[in-house]
């Protein structure tokens, strides 16, 4: 079963050619990945200077026979795959046989193991020639020990970094490999010191807390979803905590840590909108996609994959991203529970046939039969939102009671959200609804403003402005936006076009993002204005069917919960 | 001070006054009425510096003076009173001692010369006109004020007295309603006034249909009086829009319907409308009226109403809370709309009215999308 062999030349010919060994890290990872390949369940990791004195991976793998150890050194020797076929799919870290040989050639390396408990072999190379071998006692499992790399190619060596940055670089590596593998224990000393010790972890989420702190996974929400055949799941940092704390980022793909900027972009773009341009979120993502959509062999350190069809892969990163951000648990950092996804009512179709009684029969036209038909689309949203009894509080929050504490919601950032929603949805199907003045208005504006409204006419047109007459700074409204009954047109209008002066944005997707957040944010009901409860319930029901109902459009949190356990506290009854 | 005034006349005066005294109030002494002694009674008044009301009712007066006191708990306590003669008496400036039967209050006041002078209205230029009249003109009217602060103009009623009518118009730029009557008028001058329409509905409440009353302008102010009680109320400066130039002369398609059949298809099709613009889509075909909603994330729904048309097809959008909320003032169970084009004002009238009151809704339409 794990015997060695030699590659026959066609199956190294596919396989990619390359270096393997670049930096300390690149050892690390390849030693880790080997013990991982022989299923240890603990591995114990030593790294002295960075790793440019000192590397050491022990496990408690499956280990290697004397022959095996010895071939093991050899290129090509795996016995991971046999033929080409087997690379479909593939899924141990290692299956090329080549980097043992790689590091060996570069290094003293020392390879103690066993296959059986007790009798074992020492294997010892310099610059990849044996040395030494020899019978040791060891228990079943192997370490590998690799010494003052580069040590016999100085312009290799010229390349290496502080041993700071070199052990920064390990120790993320470490961490990827880890989260990857949570159920391995890993044990990590640096310079004599033990600086990493993380016992087997139930979910990935304690391996965060382990790794980064527990404060650190408490950031994170949980992403879990399947688009077709794509499958991902991760923790992605919360909107109103992205930017204040280092950003982490580990895209896992097939079971194999990679870099993949495309993916983490995708990630990102779930979050527009919900957070302030510039800053950037923690993403750590799970994707699993059939072992034939992807080719994990192009890269020589293996960590880059090629996707069969990658704009499917990153809209499923993107949908599921955005939908553990709409989950309401993404909101607070206290954690609020799903309290929009109160039980759904199935709303079937409806057919009602309404006959007017003689009651309603028309004097002047004789009797009326008035058939209404009411057909429900078969879209996902359209479930009735039951409304809890509402309260504003300062003229500024809806306050409400739940099972499990109180929920504050922001009046204004929620609306705002809603009618970004709607805006955008307007830009891209210009149907928003426009009403028609009894006076049109007119507007005198600065030079800077009726740039802003020239290069923007189109989309507030999309909008429901209906503005003519322009020339000489001077705009005639004639239609406007009604997004709600107190919407102030015209006041809005300058407002965003002020907001709007001097922005140039390239796409057309961002210029309507921004249009749409300005317009949104100035149209919004203010902080301050009573709202009738009719006006509260709908302002619930429309941010309850928004998709990223947890926060405004500058990433602030809509909604706070208050849970009775720190009322409680705060009573003293706990 | 002191007197006696029957507990059903203190009543009186009091509920004429209290409505003008507001609820919440920075200022406290506006939170009380004042209390003043006259020759044959006494004069309560109560204002919330937008609108004041001063009203006079009989009573035994024995000594002069004045003094305000807490209208909410004044009003209570008159409520709960025994029905027999009720005697007031301050003694010093702030302490009102109330007696009736076996029962007995004593009120803390404010000072008199806290509680805010009223405007001064001079009557030699005034008109007249009977209660009833002015009740019809802002019960059909007033409701299509603008309730947002961006047009202050819009937030008032526009009142134009001329020598042979009066007109009432309100509109908040999206719809609009016109009331005018015939009036005989001695000689008055003509006078465009704006006034705000709370004003105008306690106005309307307050005096009795059959009243004749007198009205006179003053700075930025406007009062009206009954030979007992008058109101007085700030005026919202002008000039008031246009709104003649929009009002549509020329629509050439016109649909006569049942008032109560439309308003309820109308009713019905909102309830799937969206609740921010409640949009609507009408389609006139001969004979008949299709009307369609259609929300994103809602649902759809049609109706149709058997009405009087003969024009061309047309399909127009609207508010349709705009279009209940008018057909709700329209005083005949036949209504006539008239229309020009998809993108233009639409008017609705009574038909059949026999009543020398002329009335006119107007909507403006809301874009449709296909
Ligand atoms: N820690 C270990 N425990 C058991 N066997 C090992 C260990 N490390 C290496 N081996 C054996 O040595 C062989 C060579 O390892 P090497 O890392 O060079 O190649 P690979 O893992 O097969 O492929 P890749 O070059 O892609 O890593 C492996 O196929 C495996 O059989
Ligand atoms: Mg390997």
């Amino acid at each position: 079963m794990h015997q060695i062999a030699i590659l026959a030349s066609a199956v190294v010919d596919q396989i990619a050619a390359g270096e393997v060994v670049e930096r300390p890290a690149s050892v690390v990872k390849e030693l880790v990945e080997n013990a991982l390949d022989a299923d240890a369940r603990f591995i114990e990791i030593v790294i002295e200077d960075g790793g440019r004195s000192r590397i050491r991976v022990a496990d408690d793998g499956f280990g290697m026979r004397r022959e095996d150890a010895l071939l093991a050194m050899r290129r090509h020797a795996t016995s991971k795959i046999r033929d080409a076929s087997d690379l479909v799919g593939v899924s141990s870290f290692g299956f090329r046989g080549e980097a043992l040989p790689a590091i060996a050639s570069v290094s003293e390396m020392e390879i103690e193991t066993s296959a059986n408990g007790g009798g074992g072999t020492l294997v010892r190379a310099e610059g990849g020639e044996i040395i030494e071998v020899r019978d040791a006692a060891r228990r079943t499992g192997t370490t590998v020990t690799v010494s003052r790399l580069f040590y016999n190619s100085p312009s290799r060596q010229r390349f290496l970094r502080s041993a700071r940055s070199e052990w920064r670089a390990i120790a993320d590596l470490i961490a990827s490999t880890a989260i990857l593998r949570r159920s391995v224990r890993v044990l990590v000393s640096h310079e004599g010191r033990e600086v990493m010790n993380l016992p087997a972890a139930p979910s990935v989420r304690a391996r965060v807390a382990a790794l980064w702190g527990a404060q650190f996974a408490d950031r994170l929400v949980d992403v879990d979803d399947v688009r077709g055949e794509v499958h991902v799941t991760g923790l992605v940092e919360r909107p109103s905590d992205v930017g204040t704390a280092a950003r982490r980022i580990h895209v896992v793909v097939n079971g194999r840590a990679i870099r993949d900027g495309g993916m983490v972009r995708a990630a990102e773009a779930a979050y527009r909108s919900t957070i302030p341009a510039g800053t950037r979120p923690s993403v750590l993502l799970d994707i699993t996609v059939p072992a034939d959509a992807v080719d994990v062999n192009v890269h020589p350190a293996k960590v880059e994959v090629r996707f069969r069809d990658r704009w499917l892969v990153e809209r499923a990163v993107e949908s599921a991203v955005r939908r553990a951000l709409g989950s309401p648990r993404s909101a607070a950092s206290i954690g609020v529970p799903a309290f929009w996804a109160v039980p759904k009512i199935a709303f079937s179709p409806v057919d009602v046939e309404v006959l007017q009684g003689p009651e309603d029969a028309s004097p002047l036209l004789g009797g009326s039969v008035t058939a209404v038909d009411i057909v429900m689309p078969e879209r996902n949203r359209e479930e009735a939102i039951p409304v809890p009894p509402l309260r504003q509080l300062r003229h500024t929050y809806i306050m409400f009671e739940r099972e499990d504490g109180v929920v504050f919601i922001d009046q204004h950032s929620a609306h705002e959200r809603v009618l970004y929603e709607r805006f955008m949805h307007a830009l891209e199907h210009g149907d928003a609804a426009s009403q028609r003045l009894l006076f049109p208005l007119t507007l005198h504006v600065g030079p800077q403003e009726g740039d802003a409204f020239e290069e923007h006419r189109e989309m507030f047109e999309r909008l429901g402005y209906e503005i003519e007459g322009f020339g000489g700074h001077t705009l005639l409204v004639q239609s406007v936006p009604a997004p709600h009954p107190r919407f102030d047109a015209e006041r809005c209008l300058r407002e965003s076009l002020d907001a709007l002066t001097g922005s140039r944005l390239p796409g057309t997707a961002s210029r309507h993002e921004k249009l749409a957040a300005t317009v949104a944010c100035k149209a919004a009901i203010k902080a301050g204005d009573s709202m009738s409860d009719g006006e509260m319930r709908s302002l619930f029901s429309a941010l309850a069917r928004t998709v990223l109902p947890a926060h405004d459009v500058h990433g602030r949190s809509t909604v706070v919960h208050l849970p009775w356990d720190e009322i409680e506290r705060r009573f003293g009854r706990r | 001070m002191r007197f006696t005034i029957a507990r059903e006349k203190l009543q009186e005066g009091l509920s004429a006054v209290t409505a003008a005294v507001p609820t919440k109030t920075t200022l406290p002494v506006l939170a009380n009425i004042l209390l003043e002694t006259t020759d044959k009674g006494i004069r309560l008044s109560g204002t919330d510096l937008d609108i004041a009301v001063s009203t006079e009712v009989l009573a035994d007066v024995e000594t002069q003076g004045s003094i305000t006191i807490p209208a909410k708990k004044l009003a209570e306590i008159a409520r709960e009173l025994p029905s027999a003669p009720v005697k007031m008496s301050s003694a010093g400036e702030q302490k009102v001692t109330l007696e009736c039967g076996r029962s007995r209050f004593k009120l803390l006041g404010l000072p008199r010369d806290e509680f805010p002078s009223f405007p001064t209205v001079r009557f030699n230029e005034s008109w007249r006109v009977r209660s009833g009249d002015l009740q019809k003109l802002i019960g059909h009217t007033a409701f299509a004020a603008s309730t947002e602060e961006s047009r202050p103009i819009l937030n008032g009623v526009l009142w134009e007295l001329r020598p042979e009518r009066m007109r009432m118009v309100a509109t908040n730029g999206h719809r609009l309603s016109k009331m005018e009557l015939p009036i005989t008028s001695e000689g008055a001058p003509s006078g465009d006034l704006i006034v705000p329409p709370k004003a105008l509905e306690q106005i309307r409440k307050l005096f009795p249909a059959e009243e004749d009353l007198e009205i006179a302008r003053g700075d930025n102010h406007l009062a009206f009086r009954s030979p007992f009680t008058s109101v007085f109320t700030r005026l919202i400066e002008g000039p008031y829009p246009n709104y003649e130039q929009v009002i549509p002369k020329d629509n050439d398609r016109v649909a006569l319907a049942d008032k109560n059949v439309l308003a309820q298809s109308l009713r019905r099709m909102s309830i799937i409308a969206s609740d921010q613009t409640h949009r609507i889509r009408l389609a006139f075909n001969a004979g008949m009226l299709k009307l369609g909603v259609q929300t994103p994330d809602l649902g759809e729904a049609q109706d149709e109403v058997p009405i009087n048309y003969e024009g061309d097809p047309l399909e127009i959008g609207f508010n349709a809370n705009y279009l209940i909320e008018i057909l709700r003032y329209m005083p005949t169970d036949e209504v006539r709309l008239t229309f020009k084009a998809a993108e233009r004002a639409a008017t609705i009238e009574p038909e059949g009215w026999k009543d020398d009151a002329r009335y006119l809704g107007l909507v403006m339409p809301l874009k449709l999308i296909d």
